[in-house]
């Protein structure tokens, strides 16, 4: 009995013990840094704008012309939506005239206004015309397309004094704003509209292929909605013929609509003026991708888009999972392996993903190494291998299996030498390839459909020289070439029309420069839905590796770092795909946020699938 | 106390009425002190004011009271309210303390990084003024150039100031992302090339910067900083700032201002720390210091409680009662000495009773056993009075004394016998309805011999209708006489008043005389025993100066009210009230104690308005002339207890009643003049010459000395 008492005692002892043990325990974790504990999901938060604005104000009493037309001149580089305050420096007619949105011209150190502006002796006559000058960079057309641009700007501007009031206002003027540089580039931003190529489809459901169609919005006046209006609008003239959008004609979106924005659930709402009727369930898809491909560039976290029909009825959604099998997209398919020829001639491959320097060689002939090779490509699929001999002199195609063998050259070159003969291969989405002779007798640019059957030559229309170098995008309705011209280089884009049906070879038209400014172009390669990375060097300057725009807008984005003596580079449209170059310290790759790292000292010619 | 002297003579207990007394005068503190405080300035105001006001006051008397009356919860409270006045001082000073450390640090950091971007802009604008000069080949016309600036003439300086303005924000910002915010704004109205406001990260430039602050900038070129609330128009909350501007020229030379905007969001945050962990141990720390003073409150108020219980009970007479004591800290000494203190009381108590038992019962019994030779003595006395005639004058004299004197002696028994019964408690009331009408007739019968010798004329007023009243009438009457004679005999003369009179449950007979008068004092010594208006006065003439003791005695046992008025010369009343049924406690008396004839209240006007009567009767109410008898009445206290009720002070007779008297003069009683007039005023007693014994003896012999009365 006395025992059993101490021994209750002494349990209840013992708790009493261990619940203060606990209690200081949990009194010690509060008083200290935790160093473990539950996980949880970060919420992003949006980096804040640091852009700077400018708030236009309405012109001053008894301005004179000339503030009048700085004070104008000014209020086009605000963000006021429609440009109220700037139509308060016009007279009345001109305000109801004046079109801004039709165009922006971009003038390298923003307009002068010249010095006859100053009245001098007609100041009485109460009628001023000043003129505008400036040296053009770019112009944006009304469908926000951006062009490069060059020479001189100059515009008459036409000043009155109103009767009634005795203020100084601008009654003539050219429709359209025109603003520096760098104004341009705080107020406006790229972002890619996203088509289908016309005809095209991929892989076994047919997928259609998103193309991107670059243009420039105000960056802070409601991009989103202006996005839409503009994909709505159709695409650009340049890629208007290759490219189809699955929107009926007409589509506009609801009147009154404004302030599109992404809710809580990273979803978007767009009310189209669609009837439910009108719109079949795949169309309706198409549309909802081509929404969600443009817009995930203003917003990256969007995740689904909904189209709503005439009375709020909903059409369709469609979520970002779904929107990657919808439709097929360049920037959305991650390459599974880097290939490369290895110091002993043999095609390897690594993961894209690795971060060793552990190769593999392919499957089939290539990976044995009984062939030196100058360049390979391998299709976008990553089942077929485009090599290109030692000499540059013919061009062969081979399945990446086992029992793939080196099939007969489908491409053969007579050039002088190897620098004169096959460039590298590229293949696009559809499968077909395409390779540049440069022979200076018998320069020709030739496409093999499919990788199989016979090459055929396209036709360049007013090609301005000799093709050095090509790649065709991903999307097969664009390609880059370099072209070189009294052994300067530039770097052109080209629309590929294709006749359908009439079994013709597909001809390359519409060359346009993508970088004006470069006067050497090295080796480029698509490394975006609209977006090259080209090595070259501008006049008088030295190599340098950057990023241009199709539409030859440079962009803010910084390039990858210097690296000397780059020989070829090979990028991913999916920009988390490191960087591979070849240069005089071998392979080397740029994985995101790092320094150059070396891959394989003896390798050379990496290629990414494309 | 007036110059009359009124007193009330009932039978009211002078100790037990302290407690209720002291009660409800506590009780009307409350109602003056919400009176005073809620109601006072109320009271004139509306009346729907005065009920909202009550309305109030009502939910709040339970808390008043409780609050009142428990000292653990007043301790408690004090203890929360003080340290909660301290916590708040304390935690005002600390915030105080941080933030002004907080905006110390912020601004030095500040100021330096403004004064940099100051630099710099003016740095860039020199540059670009000089690299626009060397452009132009006119360095010196770009000077000039911006002093006319206004004329918009020259194209060239101004022409890149819209982006250059733009770039400069840019770049002043961008090194500090979150960190501040920079805009740009014109001097005063200026307009032209780069004038618009312009602002980083969304900042509203117009809005955020004070007016103050620009007009302190436009007028120098010296920095100034100043507080300012960041508005912003992307919809983001709006947040308090520290911003430092300072006017600056452009590459034209043209001047505008440059403001820095730095958020003090990080301050914030840490100052609402700070202020949430100070509330936070404010909190517990009140609650903290609440609790302990509940709890050592507690350790102390609750042997007090008991202690205050036990005393309670000890005062009410439970002298058995002890405090238990446990432990040696002070509570159990007090406990200790108040155990001893209520023990020694007890003895004493116990003591005192024993000897006052002692005291009547001597008394008593020497009483008793006086009677006996006294009777004999008497017998022999008649004897030799009988036969005074065959003495010589002088033995004749001293026979007549002798008879005279032995009159006296047995009076003196027979009072102090009927005192010595009322002390023990052994009087019984055989209470039976009577018409006092016949008792007054009796009384003013018997005292008509002595006033027809005194030239008394006595009146009876108010017996047209019967006054019936459960009484005793036996008692009544022998205090009636008692009255009836004093007043006759100190009546000099004049006439006398009997007044009947009956209302609201109580029955009054007042008796009224317009002789020498009370002197001021003398209402509440009336009663006492072997009191005499005149000390000089010697014991052997006059009554027993037991008379009116025992006629209170009387009053009390029928629980009514005796009670005395008079003044100098002019006379005195003495009033009689009575319950109509026996139990019934008295409120009021319907006669006035003061009667309307009094000279204080003819005085003033001869209309005798009825608003004196009230300060002339308030005193009556004093009861100190009772204390003597005090000891000797608390064997009997719980039969007084019944008669407690009636010692509301607002009942007290008097007060409004004299309006339902009737002063209507009836038909005049004979005057009888059987006594000589020796017992005339006071002052006159001191002359009189000796007169025989009181012939008129009164009918009721088995009460001996009833008849003799004196004051």
């Amino acid at each position: 009995m006395g025992a059993d008492r101490e021994g209750g005692v002494r349990r209840r002892r013992g708790r009493a013990a261990a619940y203060t043990a606990l209690g200081v325990v949990l009194l010690a974790g509060c008083a200290s840094m935790p160093d473990s504990g539950d996980l949880r999901n970060v919420e992003s938060t949006p980096r804040q704008d640091t852009g700077v604005r400018v708030f236009a104000m309405p012109p001053a009493d008894d301005a004179n012309p000339g503030e009048i037309m700085q004070g104008f001149l000014e209020a086009l580089t605000s963000d006021d939506p429609e440009y109220d305050t700037a139509r308060k420096y016009l007279a009345n007619d001109a305000a109801r005239t004046w079109r801004p949105e039709r165009s922006t011209t971009v003038l390298a150190n923003g307009p002068s206004i010249e010095t006859d502006c100053r009245a001098g002796s007609r100041e009485t006559t109460n009628s001023v015309t000043c003129v505008l000058t400036g040296t053009r960079v770019a112009t944006v057309d009304a469908q926000q397309a951006y062009q490069p641009a060059a020479g001189t700007y100059r515009r008459k501007v036409h000043l009155t004094r109103d009767g009634k009031t005795g203020q100084w206002r601008i009654d003539e003027l050219p429709d359209g704003v025109v603003m520096g540089k760098s104004d341009f580039q705080r107020n406006y931003t790229s972002v890619d509209k996203y088509y289908f190529a016309s005809g095209t489809s991929v892989g076994p459901a047919g997928e259609p292929v998103a193309v991107a169609d670059p243009v420039f919005v105000r960056s802070k006046v409601d991009p989103m909605t202006q996005m839409v209006r503009s994909l709505l609008d159709g695409p650009s003239d340049w890629l208007g013929p290759v490219v189809r959008s699955s929107f009926p004609t007409g589509t506009a979106l609801q009147k009154g609509v404004s302030g599109l924005a992404p809710d809580d659930q990273n979803r978007l709402t767009v009310p189209l003026n669609l009837g439910a009727s009108r719109v079949a369930p795949s169309k309706c898809t198409e549309m909802a991708t081509q929404l969600l491909f443009t817009l995930r560039n203003l917003a990256p976290t969007l995740e689904s888009v909904e189209l709503q029909g005439t009375g709020g009825r909903r059409l369709c959604d469609l979520t970002e999972e779904r929107a990657v099998s919808a439709a097929w997209h360049g920037s959305a398919k991650r390459p599974e392996y880097l290939y490369y020829v290895d110091g002993r001639h043999r095609l390897v491959r690594m993961p894209t993903g690795s971060t060793g320097t552990g190769s593999v060689q392919v499957p089939g002939a290539l990976g044995e190494g009984d062939k030196t090779l100058r360049s390979v490509a391998v299709s976008r699929d990553e089942r077929s291998v485009a090599a290109v001999d030692n000499y540059g002199a013919s061009l062969h195609v081979t399945s990446l299996t086992s029992d793939g063998s080196l099939g007969d050259a489908l491409v053969t070159s007579r050039g002088a030498t190897p620098d004169e003969r096959l460039t590298t291969p590229s293949w696009d989405a559809r499968g077909d390839l395409w390779v540049a002779d440069r022979d200076r007798q018998d320069a020709a640019l030739y496409v093999v459909e499919h990788g199989t059957t016979k090459a055929e030559k396209v036709t360049v229309p007013d090609l301005p020289g000799r093709i050095k170098d090509v790649r065709v995008a991903a999307d097969g309705v664009r390609v880059a070439l370099v072209v070189e011209k009294d052994g300067k280089q530039s770097l052109l884009i080209g629309r590929i029309e294709r006749e359908d049906g009439t079994g013709a070879a597909p001809s390359v038209v519409g060359l346009r420069s993508a970088a004006p400014d470069l006067e050497e172009v090295g080796t480029m390669t698509w490394a975006g839905d609209s977006r090259l990375l080209v090595v070259g060097q501008e006049q008088g300057g030295v190599q340098q590796m950057r990023y241009v725009q199709v539409d030859g807008a440079t962009l803010d984005g910084p390039a990858p770092g210097a690296l000397p003596g780059v020989k070829a580079i090979a990028a991913s449209e999916d920009d988390r795909v490191p960087l591979v170059a070849y240069s005089d310290d071998g392979i080397v790759r740029l994985p995101t946020g790092a320094q150059w790292q070396k891959v394989d000292k003896d390798g050379t010619a990496p290629v990414y699938p494309g | 106390m007036s110059e009359d002297s009124a007193v009330s003579g009932s039978g009211l207990p002078g100790e037990r009425p302290k407690r209720p007394v002291g009660r409800t005068a506590s009780g009307t503190r409350v109602g003056r002190f919400f009176e005073g405080g809620l109601l006072r300035g109320g009271v004139q105001g509306s009346p729907v004011l005065r009920l909202f006001l009550r309305w109030v006051r009502r939910p709040l008397l339970p808390v008043m009271r409780l609050w009142r009356r428990n000292i653990q919860l007043r301790v408690v409270a004090t203890t929360l309210l003080m340290s909660l006045g301290v916590v708040l001082l304390l935690g005002f000073v600390v915030i105080g303390q941080v933030r002004n450390g907080l905006l110390d640090a912020k601004v030095h950091a500040s100021q330096s990084q403004a004064t940099g971007g100051f630099a710099v802009a003016k740095q860039r604008a020199d540059e670009a003024a000089g690299t626009n000069g060397t452009g132009t080949g006119t360095a010196p016309a770009t000077a000039d150039g911006s002093t006319d600036g206004t004329a918009g003439a020259d194209g060239r300086p101004t022409q890149n100031v819209i982006q250059w303005m733009s770039d400069l924000v840019e770049s002043l910002s961008s090194g500090g992302a979150g960190a501040f915010d920079v805009v740009t704004l014109p001097v005063g109205d200026d307009s032209g090339g780069g004038r618009s406001p312009r602002g980083s990260g969304n900042v509203n430039p117009t809005s955020s910067i004070p007016a103050d602050l620009r007009d302190r900038v436009n007028s120098g070129m010296t920095a100034a900083q100043s507080y300012t609330r960041i508005v912003y128009s992307n919809g983001k909350e709006s947040q308090p700032a520290l911003v430092i501007g300072k006017q600056v020229n452009d590459p034209n030379g043209r001047p505008y201002e440059l403001y820095y905007l730095f958020p003090l969001t990080q301050e914030e945050k840490s100052l609402s720390l700070v202020k949430g962990t100070l509330a936070t141990a404010g909190l517990f720390v009140v609650v903290l210091l609440g609790a302990i003073a509940w709890l050592v409150v507690r350790q102390v108020v609750t042997p007090v409680r008991m202690a205050a219980g036990i005393a309670e009970r000890l005062s009410a007479g439970r002298l058995q009662e002890r405090m238990k004591v446990t432990g040696e800290d002070d509570i159990a000494r007090l406990g200790e000495a108040f155990n001893k203190m209520a023990q020694n009381l007890q003895g004493k108590i116990q003591q005192l009773e024993d000897l006052s038992r002692m005291q009547r019962r001597f008394v008593s019994d020497v009483s008793h056993e006086l009677r006996t030779p006294l009777t004999t003595v008497r017998m022999a006395a008649d004897v030799i009075h009988e036969a005074r005639e065959d003495f010589d004058p002088v033995t004749a004299r001293s026979a007549e004394l002798l008879a005279d004197q032995l009159d006296r002696f047995e009076s003196l028994l027979a009072d102090l016998l009927e005192i010595s019964r009322f002390d023990a408690g052994a009087a019984a009331l055989e209470a039976e309805p009577i018409d006092l009408r016949e008792v007054v007739r009796r009384v003013v019968g018997g005292a008509e011999p002595l006033a027809e010798r005194k030239g008394t004329r006595i009146r009876v007023v108010g017996d047209l209708q019967p006054v019936v009243a459960e009484a005793d009438a036996r008692r009544v009457e022998r205090v009636l006489r008692n009255l009836v004679v004093n007043a006759v005999e100190h009546g000099e003369g004049k006439d006398v008043i009997v007044k009947l009179a009956a209302a609201g449950g109580a029955v009054a007979v007042a008796v009224r005389d317009y002789g020498v008068g009370l002197k001021p004092g003398e209402a509440t010594r009336v009663f006492s025993r072997f009191w005499r208006a005149d000390p000089a006065r010697a014991r052997t003439t006059g009554g027993t100066g037991l008379g009116l003791s025992i006629a209170l005695e009387d009053a009390r046992l029928h629980g009514g009210w005796l009670q005395a008025w008079g003044e100098p010369g002019g006379g005195s009343q003495f009033r009689l009230t009575l319950p109509r049924t026996a139990d019934e406690p008295l409120r009021g008396s319907p006669i006035p104690l003061e009667p309307k004839d009094a000279r204080r209240r003819r005085r003033p006007d001869d209309s005798g308005t009825p608003r004196q009567e009230k300060r002339a009767t308030v005193p009556a109410q004093q009861s100190g002339g009772h204390v003597p008898a005090l000891p000797s009445r608390a064997p009997i206290a719980p039969r007084r207890s019944a008669a407690t009720p009636a010692t509301d002070p607002t009942a007290l007779p008097g007060n409004g009643n004299g309006a339902r008297v009737v002063p209507r003069p009836t038909g005049s009683v004979q005057r009888s003049e059987e006594r000589s007039a020796e017992d005339r005023a006071p002052d006159a007693m001191a002359v009189r010459p000796e007169s025989g014994q009181g012939p008129a003896r009164p009918e009721d012999s088995t009460e001996p000395g009833e008849a003799f009365r004196g004051r």
